[in-house]
This record gives structure tokens, sequence and C-alpha cells, in this order.
């Protein structure tokens, strides 16, 4: 049984472009198996962030079926849902996405809070520390540059111990040097343990990090 | 770290937004608990002044029923005088069983006759008198004797003084009533005995003299037998005496029930718009403060909360506000209402009484609800909104 599955999965947007319909992810079959580093490359607007979005079961696709771990993750609750996303899943944006009214350990914590886990804050303190910033505990992400946040990002998906991790351009807003540094812990991470990863980027760099790569272009996969 | 307190925090961070919202709540709950208690409490005043009166037919002389009525809740002057020969015919009515005059004077202003300017005066005639007599009875156990009073809850003897001065006259004060919330609460009650003794001496001790001429009353109370019907005796004395009108006891303070009911439509009028405006701020400020928060609530749901989470989260920090304004609103409301009540009762031509302490609570309590349940109703719109879009919509730019 896949970790991650899709059957034909198809998202289209009504009106997005003009009042047309666009369809930003075409029929697309996948399996991702349980400990795979899938890297999903393509030019922007090829879909590959919609895809990921599908696969994590943050957008329901227009048509099609997603499995995650065998469970059709569409006919979940709302509340199962929310629980396999906390439990079972980490998140890595492209965007910006700690909270900023929270400090750095508080925002690590977040998750952990859905799931009720105790000794959170510890496992927090020792995931900051292996990311490299145990002495940023009690600052806020405004006191921090765009590569200690989105280290601080990877240490919030990591709190609950997830089974699979979406990351979604982990890297495009940061430096080579800071990119190699993320990458690394990607690498680190992914051998430490069994956990399945599947990373969208438009660097085809950093295919040499994953162990299968597939290349998006207008909403399907042109390369696998 | 819970949603909650996630939701307090951004609060603190938003201030002017938050300082919106909070004012809201304030009008609305100040509004809405200056509507109740005033509605409330102008009715209560109807009441107990219609009971401490104690009469089925107040007969006055035509043309002046407003004017009595007004000197009685309001005290605004009313020198009404009829012939005393009326209570004799009033007495002969079939059907009454009780007739006792009164006669209405008032205290001058700016003068150095009287220690209490323009005090409503009411002179009684002992022998049938059933407005103070019966709480003479049962709190002092007797009559007032000429030169005594009693007064309503506001009548004090003026600090330093021994008694009250009137044109020249001292009363002592033998105590006092219950409160009505009417002007019978500033009102001072002897006997006529003692009401010629003042004239007597005002001619001596008074700059303007206080003229009260025997033969002369301002009103008549009416007790009609337990087997006889108001409105027929009512009739019935309005076609043996002329000149006068006999006004029944549902009856009694009509002009002011219609003003009554006009003004409470007036300012429930004014709550619905505060209240409707406030709803539409308090959209638009959530619509704003959720549109700014998309991505971060996008963010949380991608984390793992639900969807009740974050509608509970969002709609605890609108509840945390609303109760914030509310329960200031409410404060404000309370303290202007007590501290110028005068001035109110004034302004708005009627007067009205505070209700009892859970009365009061309770009221408070409504308009509190009133502006919380306003808040929450309007904050629920644009957080359910956003509580049921999919995480990753939220997050879009």
């Amino acid at each position: 049984m896949s970790m991650v599955s899709l059957r034909s999965a198809t998202k289209t947007y009504e009106g997005a472009k003009n009042g047309a319909a666009v369809t930003a992810v075409d029929g697309v079959n996948i399996e991702v198996e349980h400990g795979e580093f899938l890297v999903i490359t393509g030019r922007s607007g090829s879909g590959k962030t919609t895809l990921l979005n599908i696969a994590a079961g943050l957008v329901r696709p227009t048509s099609g079926e997603v499995y995650f771990d065998g469970s059709d993750l569409w006919k979940l609750s709302d509340a199962e849902q929310s629980r396999l996303r906390s439990e079972r899943i980490g998140f890595i944006f492209q965007f910006p996405s700690l909270l900023p009214s929270l400090t750095v350990l508080e925002n690590v914590i977040l998750p952990a809070s859905f799931t009720g886990r105790d000794g959170s804050a510890a496992r927090a303190a020792e995931l900051l520390d292996l990311v490299g910033l145990a002495d940023k505990h009690r600052a806020y992400p405004r006191q921090l540059s765009a590569g200690q946040q989105q280290r601080v990002v990877i240490a919030r998906a990591l709190i609950n111990e997830p089974s699979v991790l979406f990351a979604d351009e982990p890297s495009s807003d940061l430096d080579e040097q800071t990119e190699r540094e993320i990458m690394g812990l990607f690498k680190q991470i992914h051998g430490e343990g069994a956990m399945t990863i599947l990373m969208v980027t438009h660097t085809g760099q950093l295919v040499s990090y994953g162990t299968r790569a597939i290349d998006m272009a207008a909403g399907r996969i042109v390369k696998s | 770290m819970n949603l909650t307190r996630l939701s307090l925090r951004e609060i603190s961070g938003n201030r002017f937004r938050s300082w919106v919202v909070v004012i809201c709540a304030f009008l609305v709950a100040g509004f809405a608990l200056a509507t109740f208690l005033i509605a409330q409490g102008a009715g209560n005043s109807l009441r107990l002044s219609q009971e401490r009166l104690g009469a089925d037919i107040l007969v006055v002389p035509e043309g002046t029923e407003r004017k009595i009525e007004g000197a009685l809740l309001m005290g605004s002057a009313a020198q009404v005088r009829m012939p005393a020969v009326n209570l004799e015919l009033i007495g002969q009515v079939p059907g009454v069983e009780i007739a006792t005059p009164q006669l209405y004077l008032m205290s001058m202003t700016d003068s150095d006759c009287c220690s209490v300017p323009d005090m409503f005066m009411v002179a009684y005639d002992s022998a049938t008198d059933f407005t103070v007599e019966p709480w003479l009875e049962k709190e002092l156990g007797r009559q007032l004797r000429v030169g005594q009073s009693v007064g309503g809850t506001y009548v004090f003897v003026p600090p330093g003084d021994e008694d009250i001065k009137l044109y020249g006259y001292h009363l002592s004060l033998e105590g006092n009533l219950e409160p009505t919330g009417s002007n019978l609460d500033a009102t001072i009650f002897f006997t006529f005995e003692t009401a010629y003794a003042m004239g007597e001496t005002s001619l001596i001790e008074a700059g303007q003299p206080l003229i009260v001429t025997p033969g002369l009353i301002s009103s008549v109370l009416v007790k009609v037998a337990d087997n006889a019907d108001i409105a027929q005796v009512a009739t019935a004395i309005k076609q043996a005496v002329p000149g006068v009108s006999p006004i029944t006891s549902p009856n009694l303070f009509d002009s002011f029930r219609d003003e009554i009911a006009g003004q409470r439509l007036a300012m429930t009028g004014i709550l619905a718009v505060v209240l409707v405006l406030s709803f539409a701020l308090i959209v638009l400020v959530f619509s704003m403060m959720m549109n700014d928060r998309r991505r971060e609530i996008g963010v949380l749901r991608a984390l793992g909360a639900t969807r009740g989470d974050v509608l509970r989260s969002l709609l605890s920090g609108a509840t945390v506000l609303g109760a914030a304004g509310g329960v200031a609103g409410v404060f404000v409301s309370g303290l202007v209402l007590y501290f110028f009540h005068a001035r109110l009762t004034t302004a708005l031509g009627f007067p009205f009484k505070f209700p009892s302490i859970p009365g009061l609570v309770f009221l408070v309590v409504l308009g509190l609800a009133v502006a919380l349940a306003g808040v929450v109703l309007a904050a629920f719109v644009p957080v359910y909104r956003i509580s049921r879009q999919e995480p990753a919509n939220s997050m879009r730019e």
C-alpha cells in the first residue's frame, strides 16, 4: 500500500483567469511509497503546488481520488482530516508561515497542541537545537532572518514526528548557502528515519536530494 | 498554546480594530440598558404613584387634568383650585365610600423664605385622608399635628437646620415615605391646619405670602364602595358636580403614558439604529481581520486545527471584545442614569424609578447579553465563512 496515492486527480479553478476555468492539475496518477523522497519539479504555473496541496488534503480535487496510507482523504470528516494532518503530516510552506504573535518555541509547539501530546516543549527544544536555533526560543519571527524562519518551520513540521513531510519550495527565498544548509537538513531528516517526503521545487539542482523526481507542465506529469 | 490564547494575543496586536468592536459593544450595551431601565422605570413610577395616591378616582377642576398629573409626577407648578363645596357634592354621589380633599402648593425659588425651593406641597384632611394616614398609623402610630410633616423619600431637613422653613414657617419632618420614582418622592405632606398656619405666618415672615384661602381645594381623591363600578361612579360624579373632571385610576397619568410610549418607541428606534450600525461595522471589522489573517488561518488548519477550533478561537476573541465593551457600556450607562436622574427626568418629561437590585441585575445582564449577542453574531458571519474555506484556498494570495 502506497503512503500517498492520487488517482486521476484533477483540479479546476472556475473563473480564475479572466472568467475562464483553469485546470491546474489534469488527471494525475501518482503513487508515493513509504520512505520515498519525491521531488516534484516544474515551471511556475505548472500545477506542482496544487498537486502537493491535493496530496496533503489541503484542497479537494474537482475529480479523482486521494488516498493517504490507504484512507480515502475526502471520505474522512473534518475532524478526522484535521487529526490526520496534525498527527501524521508535516508541512513546510513556500511563504513565511510562522505566526508573528508567537515566539519561536510557541510556533514549534503549536501543532502539538492539536494532538495533546505531552513533552512537546522538550521535543521542540530538541528540534530547535537540531536546526541550529537553540538560542532563539524566546525570539519572535520578525527578529529572525528568512533562513532562520524556515529552520523554525522545519522544526515545527517535525514536532509531531509525522509520517510524511510536504514541502513547497522550502528554499525558494533563501541564498545558496542557506539553501544548501536547509536541504542538508532534509537529507538528514530523511536519512534518520522512514519519513516520506514530497518536495516541490522549481530548481532542477535540488532533484539530486530526492530518491525520485517527477516533472510537471500544464497540470500533467511530463517526466517521471 | 491553545487557539483561544492565540486569538487573544491577536486582539492586543490589533488595537484599532479591537477598539472599534469594543466601542460598538459599549454603545449597544449602554443604549440597551438605558432603554430597558427608562422604559421599565417609567412604568414602575406610574404604578407606584397611583398606588401612593390610593384613589379609585381623582377629581380635579375641568381642564386641569394634565396640570395635576404633571404636578404629581413631575412637580410642575399647579395652582389649581376649586370650591370645597365640591367635596360635599362628590361625597353624596352613590358608590362613593370616601372622598378626601387635597390642596397643592409650591415653595418658592430663590427666596430666603424657604430653605427648600421648588418643593411640591400637599395639604390633606387628616380626618378623611387615605394617602398618608395609613402610613402614619403604621410608622408613627399617630396623626400629624400642626407644624409637623412627612416627606417623600428625597425630602430632608437642610444640613445645619433643625427643621424645614417654608414661607417663614418652621416645619418638623416626622418621617419619609417609600420611594415611587416620581415627584411624590420630593413632595412634603401636612394637614390643612398646617397649611393655614403657614399662610398666616407667610404674611409676616415671607416677602411674598402663601395664599391659602379657606373653602378652596385642588382635588378630591375618591375611594368607591366595594360593590360599585369605578367608571359608573366617575360618570355619576361628572353629572352631579359641574366643572370637574373625574379621572379613574386606570386612566390616571394617561397623558404621560402616551408620552412614555412615544419616548420608548423613539429610544427603541435609536437602539435599533445603534445595533444595526454596530452590527455592520463589526461585520466589516471582522471581515478585514479575517482577510488579514486568512493565510494564518489556512496555516492553522493545515497544522491540524479543525473548523470548530478556528470558529471557537475567533469567536472567543469576539466574545472578549464584546464583553469588555458591554461591561463598560452598562457601567457608564448606569452611572449616567443614576447621577443625572433628575436632569434626565426633566429632559424626558416623565419620571422613571430604578428597579430593585434583582431587577437592576436582570436589566444589566440583558443589556450585556444584547451587546454580546450582537458582537458574536456580527463576527460569526465572516468567521464562519473563513472557517469553511479549504486550507489551501485560505493560504492563497
